[in-house]
This record gives structure tokens, sequence and C-alpha cells, in this order.
């Protein structure tokens, strides 16, 4: 064990920030859940590609630098120091991106993760139907194999920037006579082809960041299944894997959130009582702990390990973090607190993360379906 | 950056675990407390042959050189078993500061503990009542302003009654021959805090972790309403947050080992840090797992309460949660650079 970065990954640090330094925008993007906010974000994406940053860890051929996650977390952590814009793409650089890397074929690979990492398609999520939530193999919406294509028709919902994107990806029953998580399959659609109306579903912040997207005789060619037909629970597992580990919510995220919440703090203090004072000291030790783990965690991988239903414990932990965080935050701030995220004080990004800090505990898998798996899956107890 | 640790760390923590399954059973802990003597001196003997003891003294003195994250990996498992034996406190706070003492009281220590095989008691304003006097060869004693070692026959002491069966604690009514230094008092107080501190959360993370798996074992078994109550989900939970809260405990042990290996200027607020987070995660282990037993676990019978009241007396113990919380704010205050996302390592 030996957890200090080496000279090359201190350069690789260096040349990151210089880049972000003189490329990130200097005033923040308008919210990426408005259409106009969505194509400054889009363009953003653009710009990291430029500098070859979409995605450190894909290999070169396919827009990547071919790095390992090690340095991609020293990518993190810059770039969140940077305080660059959100990554628009998130639910395909970091979640659908791996899942191609390790069942896609050749053509797909090539096809989707370059446009993924040129900004050309953006891409949302499409897991949940109205019924099928946390019971995710209850799953209705069919795919009919007829001929070169499926056939697509159902309802999908909650699907996380289908507002404005290009594509989803998702579960859907190509065997229609199966149960459950059998005769699932993983499709890529894209969300222009006749049949598909996209309706819009404003969040509790007011903007339309997910949406439903109704499927009607939506025909899309077999290149876009992934993996076999049938397969798409064990590749959906695998992409939530990832979702609830450590590529979507990379540690960096927390701790910077922890330290504005001490800057935050410092300024104020002279009205908080001591309780605010273990709190802070709470938001530190519990980001920093979920950096060391993550970073214990991808070591583990590079030396060949693999991450399974560990993914849970760090899901539960991060998303409570983060609800606690901006609950300090809020109390720090007092009356200001009342303020809407739309205000011009400096409140109003606590405010906008506050709100949304109570979906972390839903999405990506609800913390109660998390314990679950941490229970059956780690500590064996019976189902 | 590796953050996976090495066979000959894992070799070495596998065999003080199996050591520990065959010779520290809670029969044999109820033995200990029956007969009033937990200190046993053939488990001493048998840990003194498997080079546990000195393992940590440079090789010049006998010892395998051993750093303190290997030590700390096998101090997690002797909180697993619940070890009744100061072993934790002879190596980490005895052995690994024999290079910090002043020249009298290292000389005086190296006299009479034969390489670190006879066992030296301590008392710290952070943990003031010694173990396992009786069964000592002397004492070293912490006050505000200087370090002191005392040879056995030169104190009178008496046993205090702990809540811990297993931990044997004294007061030193008085002493003679004392041999006192100041001389850089205030390094090898720190050095002795920190390491304290982390002893105490890798102690901690092994008993949160026993109790976790014993818990896990009965509601696996205990069957109520026609079926094991480790299927409800209510129970579920419970057991589900404790271990949420132990993966993110051990990574910060095995951290704060680390910079006392390399003497990184954060070593005390990475201590600090570890057993603020074994002690929360200690904290819950000991609740939910009562709670998972149901009434069984608030017998005497049953034998989860052998690790929690350890867990108690180390959450107790070189600093609880309070004081660490105070050792964080007051760095994380005095220089913000201290946090965020690039000071981790």
């Amino acid at each position: 064990m030996k957890i200090n970065f080496t000279n090359e990954q201190n350069a690789f640090r260096n040349e990151v920030r210089a880049w972000l330094g003189s490329n990130v925008p200097k005033t923040p993007l308008l919210s990426l859940d408005t259409k106009e906010g969505f194509e400054q974000h889009r363009e953003w994406e653009r710009t990291l590609n430029k500098g070859n940053w979409s995605m450190v860890t894909w290999p070169k051929e396919y827009g990547g630098r071919g790095l390992d996650l090690i340095q991609w977390l020293i990518f993190e952590e810059e770039y969140y120091r940077a305080d660059a814009p959100t990554r628009v793409n998130q639910n395909g650089v970091f979640l659908l991106g791996p899942t191609l890397m390790e069942f896609g074929t050749h053509e797909q690979k090539s096809k989707f993760l370059n446009a993924m990492a040129t900004g050309d398609h953006i891409w949302a999520q499409g897991w949940s139907e109205p019924g099928a939530g946390s019971d995710m193999a209850a799953i209705r919406t069919t795919a009919v194999l007829e001929g070169d294509h499926y056939k697509i028709n159902g309802q999908k919902t909650w699907s996380s920037r289908a507002t404005y994107a290009d594509w989803t990806f998702g579960l859907f029953r190509t065997d229609l006579n199966s149960e459950r998580h059998r005769g699932l399959s993983f499709i890529l659609v894209p969300l222009d082809l006749p049949g598909i109306t996209v309706r819009p579903i404003p969040q509790l912040d007011g903007e339309p960041g997910f949406a439903e997207i109704y499927f009607d005789d939506v025909e899309v060619p077999i290149e876009n299944l992934l993996g076999g037909d049938g397969e798409g629970w064990k590749i959906a597992m695998a992409t939530a894997g990832f979702e609830r580990g450590l590529m979507l919510r990379s540690p960096a995220r927390f701790q910077q959130t922890a330290a504005k919440l001490l800057e935050l703090y410092l300024t104020k203090q002279d009205h908080c009582s001591p309780m605010i004072q273990a709190k802070i000291v709470e938001a530190w030790a519990q980001s920093e702990s979920y950096a060391l783990s993550i970073y214990h965690t991808a070591s583990k991988m590079l030396a060949g390990g693999s991450i399974g239903s560990e993914s849970s414990l760090g899901k539960i932990f991060w998303s409570e973090l983060d609800h606690m965080m901006h609950q300090t935050a809020l109390k720090i701030l007092g009356a200001s607190a009342e303020l809407s995220q739309e205000s011009q004080d400096d409140a109003a990004r606590w405010i906008k993360g506050f709100m949304f800090s109570y979906a972390g505990p839903i999405y990506a898998g609800t913390n109660e379906i998390q314990k679950n798996i941490i229970a059956e899956r780690l500590l064996g107890l019976p189902r | 950056m590796n953050f996976i640790f090495t066979e000959d760390q894992i070799q070495f923590k596998d065999a003080i675990k199996s050591f520990l399954t065959d010779e520290c059973t809670p029969k044999s802990i109820r033995e200990g407390w029956e007969a009033k003597q937990s200190f046993n001196p053939d488990r001493w003997q048998s840990l003194l042959e498997l080079g546990v003891l000195n393992s940590n003294l440079p090789e010049a003195k006998g010892g395998l050189g051993m750093d303190q994250v290997t030590l700390a990996l096998m101090i997690e498992e002797m909180g697993y078993a619940g070890l009744p034996e100061p072993v934790a406190e002879q190596t980490f706070l005895v052995n690994d500061l024999m290079a910090l003492f002043p020249n009298s009281i290292r000389h005086a220590i190296e006299e009479i503990y034969d390489a670190g095989t006879k066992y030296i008691s301590i008392a710290h304003p952070l943990a003031p009542n010694p173990l396992f006097v009786k069964d000592s060869v002397g004492l070293i004693l912490f006050d505000n302003s200087e370090c002191k070692f005392i040879a056995k026959n030169d104190m009178d002491f008496e046993i205090i009654s702990s809540n811990d069966p297993s931990r044997e604690i004294y007061k030193i009514n008085s002493m003679e021959n004392t041999i006192s230094s100041s001389e850089s008092f205030k390094e090898l107080n720190s050095a002795i805090s920190e390491r304290g501190a982390l002893m105490t959360a890798a102690l901690l993370i092994g008993l949160a972790q026993k109790m976790l798996d014993l818990s896990s074992a009965y509601v696996r078994d205990r069957n109520q309403f026609g079926k094991p109550i480790g299927s409800f989900q209510a129970v579920k939970h419970m057991l589900a947050d404790v271990a949420v809260r132990i993966e993110f405990a051990k990574p910060a042990v095995y951290r704060a080992a680390f910079s006392l290996s390399e003497n990184n200027p954060k070593s005390a607020l990475h201590c600090a840090h570890a057993k603020f987070m074994c002690s929360k995660a200690a904290e819950l282990a000991c609740k939910n797992s009562i709670q998972a037993h149901g009434a069984m676990g608030y017998t005497w019978e049953m034998d989860l309460h052998i690790y929690m009241r350890k867990a108690w007396s180390m959450m107790a113990c070189w600093g609880n949660e309070d004081n660490q919380q105070d050792i964080i704010y007051k760095t994380l205050s005095s220089s913000s650079e201290e946090l965020g996302v690039l000071y981790t390592f």
C-alpha cells in the first residue's frame, strides 16, 4: 500500500488544471434542464472533446486518452475544483459508455462512443415505467422483432434528460411470454423516430429534468440491440453498478460541497450554534472517507478486482451525505433559506442543491432497495 | 497511488486471524472473566512465538520492522476476536514510540521489557487507568508535562472495576524510584495521542464487524411469524446501515496508519478522522446489534456483549468522538487548505 500520487500523476493533474483554467466558462451556464442551457452544456461537451477530455479512461480510438481510474479521479478532482459545468451527457459518458465498452460490438462502440464524446448524442435514461419503479423487473414496454427491426410499444417515465436529449437507452420486453427479469433486452433508441412522444415532467425545482416517453409502433433497427436478445437484465445491472458506484458520483463532488460548506460556515459562524460545527466536521469526515473508499475501490479494480453489490454501500453513503450537507447549509443561511433558486442571493445555489439532494436517496435505485441488496448479497440474509 | 494491501500485509492479517479464531474464543474469554485473570500468560507466550509482540520493533532490536499499516490490519483482527491481552497497546503505544521516548526512559524500558516480550502498561490523561498492571513489569505514565517510568515493584496498585471484565484496570496509590523526563514532551505526547486514537479505531472496526457478523447469523437463525427474522426489511435495513458505516470507516484507519508510517504532518488529523468514523460505526453497531438480537441481546449469556463492552471502552479511551471532532474542527478552521478535493493524499 502506497497512497501518494506519483510524479506522473501530479504532472497529469497540472495539465488538467491548466486546460480547465483557460477553458471553463467564466460565467456559469444556464440550467441544463432549460432548452437554452441544454445547448450551452452541449457546447461545453464539444469544448471538452476538442481538448480530448470527454472521458479520459476510454481508448484513444473512441475519443478517450486510454488512462486509468486513478487518473480519472484526478481529472474529476480538478473538474470540481474548477467549478466546471455539470456534464449534460453524464448518462452517456458515465453510464452507457462503460456498458458499451463491456458489451458493445466494435461498430456500436465506434458509432456511439465517438458521437457521445463530441456531444452529438446526448443520452437519456429509459428504465422506469409507471408500473416498474423500484420493481424494475415488472417492465411491460415491448419490443417485438419484425425482420430487421424491433417494433416498440409502451411507456417509460422518470427519464432523466429526455426532454432535450437525442437518444435514450433502456430495457424492453422482447419475449412477450417472459416474466420478470427474463426476456428483457437492452436497446438504444433515437428520440426523433416517428411514433415517439416526449412529455416533460416539471420537477420539484420547476424544471423539466425528466420526462415521460411514449412509444407507439416505433421501429428501431436491430443493430441498436446491445448484447444478446434477452440479456438485458444482466447488462442493466452492470450499468446500475456504474451509476451507484464511482462513475456517476466521484468523490470530488462531495468534497467540494464540504469545502464550500466550511467556507459558508466560517463567514456566518457568529450566528450559529455548536450543533452546526458538529455537522461541518461530519461533512468533512464523511466526504473524506468517501474519497478514501473510492481510491481503495479504484486500486482494487486496477489490480483486476471487480465492483459488485458493494456499490450499494456507496450509493447510500453519498446520497445521505449530500442531503445532510445541504440541510446544514440551509440552517447556516437562516431566513435566506426561504429564497428561491432564481434569486440573485448567494443562497440560491445551496437552495437548488438542497432540493436536488432529496432526489439522491431515490434515483439510481432507492436507498431501501440498496439496503435489501446489502442485506441479502453482502450479509447473507434471506430474501 | 496504490490503495491495496501487499501480499505480506494480507498474510500477516490472515495469520493472526487464524490464530485468534482458535485461541481466543468467547469461551476462553469467559474463563478469563470467571478466574479474574483475563491476561492469559499462555496466549501471550503464543503471540510472542508468532512474532506479534515485537513485530514492529526494528530488526536490530529483535523485531520484524513492521510498518503501521500492517500493524493496524492485525489490530483490527484483535478487535474482531475481542483479544483481552494488551497486544495492541504494547505494539502501538510502546514499541512504536521507542525512538521517541527520552533516553532515560527508553533505557529503563529496554532493560526490563526483554525486547518487547514482557508487558509494560500505560497511563495517559486520555486513558488514565492502566491495564493489567499485575501482569506487567512496569508502567509508563504521562501527565500534562512529563513522561515517567516506574518499575512494577516500585508501585502500590489496586484493581478497579471496569465495565469490560476483559479489561482489568488499576489505580496507582503510590510510587517510588520514578524516572521522569519532560524532554521533547510535546512531540511524544502528540505521537502517543495519535497512536492511541488510531489503535482504538482499528480495534473498534474489528469489534463492529464482529457484532455485525454475530447479528447477521442470529437473524438468519431466529424464526418468528414462521420465517427467519432476517427476512424482514426492518431488520435487514438496520444491519445494512451498520455495514455502510463500517465500509466507510475502514479506509480512514488504513490512511491514518499510512500517514504515521510516512511521518505525514497531517497524521494528527488523519488519526482523529479514523477514530471519529470508527466510533460512529461502532456506536451504531452496538445499538443495532442488540436490537437485532431482541431480548437475547440483553442477556449475559449471549456472546454479543463480550464485544460490545470492549467497544464501549474503546470508544471512551484515547479520545472519544467528541474529542476527535474538536481536533478535526480546530484543524479545519485554522487552515481551510486542509480541506477539499486536493488534500486527501
